[in-house]
């Protein structure tokens, strides 16, 4: 860090130069004596020594946090030597609001002198947020030099979707081996009442069912249900967006996804996720809280990439894609290749739910209130709930959200077909 | 707080040449400097206030000149620590605008101001006792001679200020 002089010197040399002439000119030498104490402050403004150093110590309150939480960014200051003044200022990221406290701060520090600065964000939408370290600047008297540097502590805190409980996710058609919270087709061990049979030897007492034993006359047992586990793959369409960073299109299908991952996982299934975009991208199905920070962390980086490669689902291996999964694809069906990749999915037999995030809020976001605006929108609504009823006729199964409201009332006028018992294990 | 006390500056420096000579065209001048400082204040301007500060002296110089006052050095001095503090007043209430300050900022920076104002005051009344035993060794000296010797010097002594601001320090690593 070094002293470099400050605009305020062209401030001072201009009023001394003006009290210099204006006292030559006119032969007053009260004009000139103005001029004195100006240059006096201009050489005592000058810095020749360098300046004393500071030591910075930068911390954030947490890596991880949801969306609109509050990151406290905590900053400790400490001279070698006296700074007068000495100024910071750590620059806010996009789509982070200051909260509480100031991002801009000026300090007067003795030798030795520690002081700590503390003020809170509000992290507004999913992004890895990067902080640098602030921007250090030592003022001279009067402000006539200053020093500059840029304290390079960066630190990245994740801010993940926020996450709201789903009570009733689509059911899945077909069941896996492990134990879950899904009734499945065959029968076996499980608390779901069954069929009713005859008693055969190896039954348990426990299972007769007494009130048909009596009307046949003849022992007779109550078959029940296995509880099975499902694999859900979600898939994210990323090859289009619309609206504003932070409350687009892709945002809100970001959203959904976690909303959907937390509630099939705390019910034991194994979810993966694929995102079909520019880069396809995925993750392995699998269950617990790891895998969902695995997905948490893959969906915090989903964007657009633009490309004029197109990739086919073909590609996805069936360890990522399995067949008995339950697919649940979150898009705006904006973009033919991914109505295209859906459609192929269906005619292969994959059980896929569309999740149809409408564009429509995320675009009024974008562009200016009006009678025009409202108009636009109002035929955009009829046009897509067309489009959507020639899929729906196509055979995909199509449920309209509107990314703002919640995903549980969407999803609550899906009718799902009931358990195939050929195909379950 | 600071925007009112830089007002005041003002005030006090426009009134400067109109308590010389308080009629026109001095009192026309320096209601032009009072509006330009003042907005320059309000904005937190410092080009706007050297502006204002600039037409302020010149109105000063017109009072001076068409009255014909004695030469008064303690004006004068009053004259440049109002201008020094309004400026250093003003630049920093630009920088330091929506930002938070820490404790003993101000008090510092006012003690800073005081030590430098009081150091350019004595600097000016040790320079106007040096002049005054100049010119009584040197009245029999031509006027032309003299004038030339301190325009000289002025010009001299502006070029060594604006060599030492302007000049950039070799680049230490802290």
């Amino acid at each position: 860090m070094s002293w470099r002089p400050t605009a305020l010197n062209v401030s001072f040399l201009t009023l001394a130069g003006w009290a210099l002439f204006l006292g030559l000119l006119t032969g007053r030498a009260d004009l000139v004596v103005i001029a004195v104490p100006l240059i006096v402050a201009l050489a005592a403004g000058r810095r020749t020594a360098a300046p004393s150093p500071v030591q910075i110590h930068h911390a954030v309150s947490a890596e991880r946090v949801l969306e609109d939480e509050r990151l406290t960014v905590t900053v400790t200051i400490r001279a070698e030597g006296a700074a007068p003044l000495v100024e910071l200022l750590e620059p806010l990221p996009p789509r982070v609001e200051l909260e509480r406290g100031s991002h801009h701060a000026f300090f007067s520090l003795r030798a030795g002198e520690e002081v700590g600065w503390e003020f809170v964000l509000r992290c507004g939408s999913r992004q890895r947020l990067r902080l640098g370290g602030p921007h250090v600047r030592l003022w001279g008297p009067l402000g006539l030099a200053a020093g500059e540097a840029r304290f390079r502590a960066p630190q990245t805190v994740a801010v993940y979707p926020h996450l709201t409980s789903l009570r009733h996710p689509p059911r899945p058609v077909r069941t896996q081996t492990y134990v879950g919270n899904h009734v499945s087709p065959a029968q076996g061990e499980g608390i779901e009442p069954g069929d009713i049979r005859p008693f055969a030897p190896g039954d348990h007492v426990r299972h007769v069912n007494w009130r048909a034993t009596l009307r046949h006359g003849a022992l007779h047992v109550t078959q029940h249900h296995h509880e099975r586990n499902a694999d859900v793959v979600l898939l994210l369409d990323t090859l289009s967006d619309v609206g504003p960073p932070g409350a687009s299109v892709v945002d809100a299908a970001v959203r959904g996804a976690a909303d959907l991952a937390a509630a099939y996982l705390a019910r034991k299934d194994r979810v993966g996720l694929i995102e079909y975009g520019g880069q396809l991208r995925w993750v392995k199905p699998g269950s617990g809280r790891a895998q969902f920070q695995r997905l948490l962390d893959t969906l915090l980086d989903a964007s657009v990439v633009f490309t004029y490669v197109t990739r086919d689902l073909d590609l996805v291996p069936p360890r990522i894609l399995p067949p008995q999964a339950l697919v649940l694809a979150l898009s705006p069906l904006l973009d033919a290749r991914f109505v295209r990749a859906a459609g192929d999915l269906t005619a292969r037999g994959f059980d896929l739910v569309v999740i149809a995030v409408s564009p429509a809020p995320a675009a009024r976001a974008a562009v200016r209130p009006g009678p025009v605006a409202d108009l636009a929108a109002r035929l955009w609504d009829l046009e897509r709930r067309a489009e959507l009823d020639a899929h729906r006729r196509r055979g995909l199964s199509i449920v309209s959200w509107d990314g703002v409201g919640p995903l549980d009332a969407a999803l609550a006028s899906l009718r799902r077909p009931r358990l195939r018992r050929t195909l379950a294990r | 707080m600071m925007r009112l006390a830089a007002a005041v500056l003002v005030a006090i420096l426009v009134g400067f040449p109109v308590a010389v000579m308080p009629g026109p065209p001095v009192t026309w001048l320096a209601a032009v400097a009072l509006v330009v400082a003042g907005a320059g204040v309000a904005l937190l301007s410092v080009t706007l206030v050297t502006v204002g500060a600039s037409l302020a002296l010149i109105a000063h110089t017109i009072a001076l000149v068409i009255v014909q006052a004695a030469v008064d050095p303690v004006a004068a001095i009053g004259v440049a620590v109002t201008l020094v503090i309004l400026l250093a007043l003003v630049h920093f209430a630009d920088r330091v605008h929506g930002a938070a300050l820490g404790p003993g900022v101000i008090a510092t920076q006012v003690r800073q101001w005081t030590a430098i104002v009081a150091a350019g005051a004595l600097a000016a009344t040790t320079l106007t006792m040096v002049a005054a035993l100049l010119g009584a060794a040197l009245a029999t000296a031509t006027l032309p001679m003299v004038v030339a010797t301190a325009a000289l010097g002025a010009l001299l002594a502006v070029a060594g200020v604006i060599a030492l601001t302007t000049r950039e320090d070799p680049p230490r690593v802290s």
